[in-house]
């Protein structure tokens, strides 16, 4: 997560939508693409997530080393299920058959299509939690959980995740850069090695993380934190026709995805 | 008024922190509290702001008494209403992301109606000098910024009284000046002020008395500094014929979009100790990063004793180049600190001739040689700074490039860093340090290189960059260099 990942502006249509519906977007999309893992049907919400991106002016941009990294990743779990999954027609072999040898290693019609659901719900999930943290104000969602009753101490957990992040991601640079400069190399040869990198990394980033914890309370208890059970807010979240439409996309969406599970929707599942 | 009486306090029930301490906080008044590191300054301020005894763990004996009231009784959030603390770094004390958010957060706490906060984060960014800040996200905040909007959240819950620890740390010495613009303001509004701080000069010109905490007790200051940083430095000639240690030939650097290093050149030659100087923001920690080759130029290139930074290993990198980072946390590795001062030994195989006894030698110089079995993490902020600095130094590299070792560093820290720079550079290696000090770079450096927004502006024997800095609208470098 890096700082650009996060955003206070309200522009956009998703910026203005209820964080709390966000957060719901959020969940019926994980939960849609995980009980009807159809690659179609992932690809399909990957789309409208992409889409997402553009309209709020999110950047998604490629020619980071973490948005490639996950691309690639995406690109390793695809060729991992086309390798490992035998069943299916053969399509053809990676190694042909060569005079008496071969041919090796077949890619059938299920493994690529057992393959694209996999990456795809991949990038999916993880894009779609970029796009949510992007465009959601995290002092706004805490407001609109007070409409559910939940109390703010729980919510404010959540905002104060999200200020952390970034920081913690800058922590983590100036540790490896740090361990550089004494000579540390991050190796995982052998289990020695991988224990004394996980030591070196993790003790300085969690002593640093809990310094801060330690500080962070005294902050919001000396400002009166926990108080009372109830607080007021300058900044509000609000409902408004587009959230009660966007709901009701996302209950069609996840009763959808119940019905295609369930077998009731037969000629849709035979396109997604 | 806000007073101690009597107070007592032991975080482990053995060695006594504060010792039947008495002090008085008045309105309209700036109470300055200076003493060695460990002393009992912040815990004083934690006493004074109600967390201890009611959060923090411990032995307490003695009273809080708010405008006579003994506070006893009262909760955290009842004491916090007339009693603000502004701890040590602003950046562990955001709780949300944006500017105004944050200084409403007390306000929200305390219920009070929106129309009214609103009013508040106004008065309070305002009576701070930041209005122009209230709709950024504060995790884009300058160090000076978030300084200001910290004291800004405190002042919104409407207290009388604002406690805060070592203010000026981290601030360049605009930021002190507008810091100490910023109290005066306060006090003539009738706050009571108290601030704990080791830099006396950033706080002196304004202070209405000073008091020093040492050993659990509380005195009067004598108002004397150590003589140690006031001996000027010694001239520097170089040698002819000799090779730098460090280059940068048309160094850049970019974060994303940012640029935060632009196309600097620069040598240092053996012998030399340079203070890097320059305002919040302006390169200097890129800078120190990219010549000891921990980051890699996006344009240019940097040598280090006269091998390509990119092309070296981390074994090269530590074997040549001792970094001191400014928060002393994130150079920590080992659980002890006898481990943490002979790590190098382990990693580096062929460090050549160094006598067994120099890393036991060292530690006793930083002072750190009777806490040999403690974990390092468990020491005081001045301690471990310390034990970065023996650590990183201990087998001797060439060059030392340490940002901002100052921060927080008592008259024994103080010393003990100036000697180990110091006889680095007659040794035949250089030093590069990062500060906003200028009475440290006049009397421990040879050469001042001052950066403003990722460039290098000046470069020059100390006295001629000061004089400079003055005629070009940097005059509270000299300022500040001169009461230091």
């Amino acid at each position: 997560m890096t700082i650009e990942h996060q955003s206070t502006e309200s522009g956009s249509i998703l910026h203005r939508l209820n964080p709390s519906l966000k957060l719901a977007g959020l969940i019926i999309i994980t939960t849609g693409i995980l009980i009807y893992p159809s690659w179609r049907f992932s690809g399909l919400l990957l789309f409208l997530i992409i889409l997402g991106f553009m309209i709020s002016n999110v950047p998604l941009d490629m020619s980071k080393r973490r948005i490639r990294f996950l691309v690639v990743f995406s690109a390793l779990l695809f060729a991992f299920q086309v390798l490992m999954t035998a069943n299916g027609t053969i399509l053809f072999f990676i190694i042909p058959k060569y005079s008496s040898m071969g041919p090796f290693l077949p890619v059938t019609d299920f493994g690529v299509e057992k393959g694209f659901g996999m990456s795809l719900r991949f990038l999916l999930v993880v894009f779609s939690s970029m796009l949510f943290v992007s465009v959601t104000d995290p002092t706004l969602l805490a407001h609109s959980f007070t409409r559910f009753r939940i109390p703010y101490r729980y919510s404010f957990a959540l905002v104060i995740a999200l200020r952390f992040l970034p920081l913690f991601d800058m922590e983590n640079k100036t540790v490896r850069m740090a361990q550089r400069s004494r000579g540390i190399s991050i190796s995982v040869r052998g289990m020695s090695r991988i224990l004394r990198t996980i030591r070196y990394t993790f003790f300085p980033l969690l002593i640093s993380a809990l310094s801060r914890v330690d500080a962070l309370s005294l902050s919001m208890d000396g400002r009166g934190f926990g108080h009372s059970r109830t607080r007021t807010y300058l900044r509000k979240s609000s409902w408004n026709a587009l959230d009660s439409a966007v709901l009701v996309l996302l209950s069609a969406l996840l009763l959808a995805s119940i019905l295609l599970t369930l077998g009731f929707l037969p000629q849709v599942s035979a396109i997604i | 008024m806000l007073e101690v009486h009597d107070v007592s306090f032991s975080y482990d029930n053995e060695k006594l922190i504060l010792d039947a301490v008495n002090l008085q906080v008045r309105r309209g008044e700036i109470t300055v509290i200076t003493g060695p590191t460990g002393s009992g300054k912040s815990t004083l301020a934690l006493v004074l702001a109600g967390f201890i005894p009611r959060t923090i763990e411990g032995t307490f004996t003695g009273s809080l008494l708010i405008d006579g009231e003994n506070a006893e009784n009262s909760p955290i959030s009842e004491i916090a209403h007339k009693v603000a603390l502004v701890q040590q770094d602003p950046e562990s004390q955001i709780s949300t992301l944006l500017v105004s958010d944050e200084v409403a957060f007390g306000p929200e706490n305390y219920s009070v109606m929106p129309s009214e906060i609103q009013k508040r984060v106004n008065v309070s960014l305002n009576a701070v000098g930041s209005l122009h800040l209230a709709n950024r996200p504060t995790y884009a905040l300058s160090g000076g910024e978030k300084q200001r909007v910290t004291i800004a959240s405190m002042l919104a819950g409407e207290p009388d009284f604002l406690l805060l620890d070592e203010p000026s740390a981290s601030l360049d010495p605009k930021g002190i000046q507008q810091l100490q613009k910023v109290l005066l303001g306060f006090k003539n509004s009738g706050y009571g002020i108290l601030c704990i701080e080791h830099r006396l000069a950033t706080i002196l010109p304004i202070a209405d008395r000073v008091l020093r905490l040492s050993k659990g007790k509380i005195s009067k200051w004598s108002g004397k500094t150590n003589s140690a940083r006031t001996t000027p430095a010694e001239h520097f000639r170089r040698p002819d014929s000799v090779e730098p240690l460090l280059v940068a030939k048309g160094v850049s650097y970019s974060y994303g979009n940012i640029s935060a290093v632009r196309d600097v050149a620069l040598s240092v030659y053996p012998g030399e100790i340079v203070a890097l100087m320059g305002n919040n923001g302006s390169g200097k920690s890129t800078l120190i990063n990219l010549l000891a080759g921990l980051l890699h130029s996006t344009v240019g290139i940097t040598y280090l004793d006269g091998v390509p930074s990119n092309e070296m290993t981390a074994q090269d990198v530590a074997a040549r180049v001792a970094v001191v980072f400014q928060n002393p946390n994130h150079q920590i590795f080992e659980r002890t600190v006898q481990r943490e001062q002979h790590l190098v030994f382990d990693i580096l195989e062929s460090l050549g001739e160094i006598p067994s006894e120099r890393p036991d030698e060292v530690l006793l110089a930083a002072g750190l040689a009777e806490l040999k079995e403690r974990n390092p993490f468990s020491l005081s902020h001045g301690q471990k700074r310390r034990l970065n600095v023996s650590s990183v130094t201990v087998h001797e590299p060439l060059v030392y490039l340490f940002d901002e070792p100052f921060i927080g560093q008592d008259e024994i820290g103080r010393n003990f860093i100036t000697q180990t720079i110091r006889k680095r550079g007659k040794s035949g290696g250089a030093a590069i340090l990062v500060t906003h000090d200028s009475a440290v770079a006049t009397s421990l450096c040879s050469r001042i290189i001052f950066m403003e927004r990722g460039s290098v502006l000046l470069d020059g024997p100390p006295k001629i960059v000061l004089s400079r800095l003055n005629e070009i609208g940097y005059s509270e470098y000299a300022d500040l260099g001169a009461t230091s």
